[in-house]
C-alpha cells in the first residue's frame, strides 16, 4: 500500500510544524552529481520535506556503484537521473523534480540552477568540484553552495566536519582523504559526508534562505 | 625587502621569492591550480585569472584545495 502526496504532506507538516514545513516545502535545492554523495543527499532532502529538487548527472548505474551509492541491483544500466527519479518518487510522491541527464559546465550551472535556493556539489573529481564552486561563488551571488572534499577510506568518522569557509561556502569532509589507488570509497564515510551536506542544506533553508 | 602574505590564516614571509602572481604562488606551494578555489581579500578569483592576478604584500589569501572522491 502506498501513501499519497497529500498523506506525505500531512505527516511532514505534523513532524516539522507548519512554519518549518512551509520553508522547506517552498525551497528548491540543486544536487549536482548523483554518485556516492548525491545519491544519499537527494533522498535525505526528499524525506525532509524539501519541495523541489533539481538533480543532474550524466552517468549510468553500474555494478561498481552499489557498494556505496543508493541504487539497487535491478537498476543497473539505467541513467542515474532516471533511477533516482524512481527512487525519489517512491520516498515522497509529492516531490517536484527536475532531472537533467548531462555533464554540467559553468553555463549550464548558471542556467539550470538559477531557481535553486542552495546548490549541493556532489561530484567525484577535484577539478569538477573546483569548477562548480568557482562558478557559484563568482557568478551566482548570493546563492550558497555546499561542497564536499576529503571523504575516502573508512573509520575516522569524527574527522568529517562541516565548515563554513565564507558566508556562501560550506565545505564538508576532512579536506585531505582523497580517493585513489589503495584508498577506496566506502558507504559509511561517504554517507557521513553526504548527510553532513544534507544537514547543512536544511539548516540554511530553515535559518537563512528567504 | 621582505613581503608578507596571509595564506589560510598564516603569515608567510617572502624575501626575493615573492611570487609574481597567484598562479606563481600555487606553483611555489606545489598545488595543482585545477583543484583550487582562491579568494584574495575576500574576492573570488576565477582560475582563468590566476596567472594575471598580481599579489601585493599584506593581502589575505584563502585557498581551498579540493581532493577527489564522492
Amino acid at each position: 500500500m502506498a501513501i499519497t502526496a497529500e498523506e506525505f504532506k500531512a505527516v511532514t507538516v505534523n513532524n516539522l510544524g507548519p512554519a518549518v514545513w512551509a520553508k522547506l516545502n517552498g525551497a528548491t535545492v540543486a544536487v549536482a552529481g548523483l554518485g556516492g554523495l548525491g545519491s544519499r543527499v537527494a533522498p535525505a532532502l526528499a524525506r525532509s520535506g524539501v519541495g523541489k529538487l533539481i538533480i543532474v548527472d550524466f552517468d549510468i548505474v553500474e555494478a561498481s556503484n552499489l557498494n556505496r551509492q543508493d541504487y539497487f541491483a535491478d537498476q543497473l544500466g539505467l541513467a542515474k537521473v532516471a533511477a533516482m527519479r524512481d527512487n525519489l518518487a517512491r520516498i515522497n510522491p509529492g516531490l517536484a523534480l527536475e532531472a537533467h541527464n548531462l555533464k554540467l559546465i559553468p553555463e549550464t550551472i548558471c542556467s539550470l540552477f538559477a531557481s535553486a535556493d542552495v546548490i549541493v556539489e556532489c561530484f567525484d573529481k577535484p577539478d569538477q568540484k573546483q569548477m562548480i564552486a568557482e562558478t557559484v561563488l563568482a557568478r551566482m551571488s548570493p546563492k550558497p553552495i555546499v561542497s564536499a572534499s576529503g571523504l575516502a577510506g573508512y573509520g575516522r568518522s569524527n574527522d568529517i566536519t562541516t565548515r563554513r569557509l565564507s558566508g556562501r561556502h560550506i565545505v564538508v569532509g576532512d579536506f585531505v582523504s582523497a580517493s585513489g589507488p589503495g584508498t577506496g570509497l566506502f558507504a559509511g564515510r561517504v554517507g557521513i559526508a553526504a548527510l553532513h551536506q544534507a544537514n547543512a542544506v536544511i539548516e540554511l533553508l530553515i535559518n537563512e534562505v528567504k | 625587502m621582505s613581503v608578507q602574505l596571509k595564506i589560510n590564516g598564516e603569515l608567510k614571509t617572502f624575501e626575493s621569492d615573492m611570487p609574481g602572481s597567484l598562479g606563481a604562488l600555487l606553483e611555489q606551494l606545489g598545488v595543482d591550480a585545477a583543484t583550487v578555489v582562491a579568494e584574495v581579500d575576500g574576492v573570488i578569483i576565477e582560475r582563468a585569472k590566476f596567472g594575471s592576478t598580481v599579489l601585493r604584500g599584506g593581502e589575505n589569501i584563502e585557498l581551498i584545495r579540493f581532493v577527489g572522491g564522492g
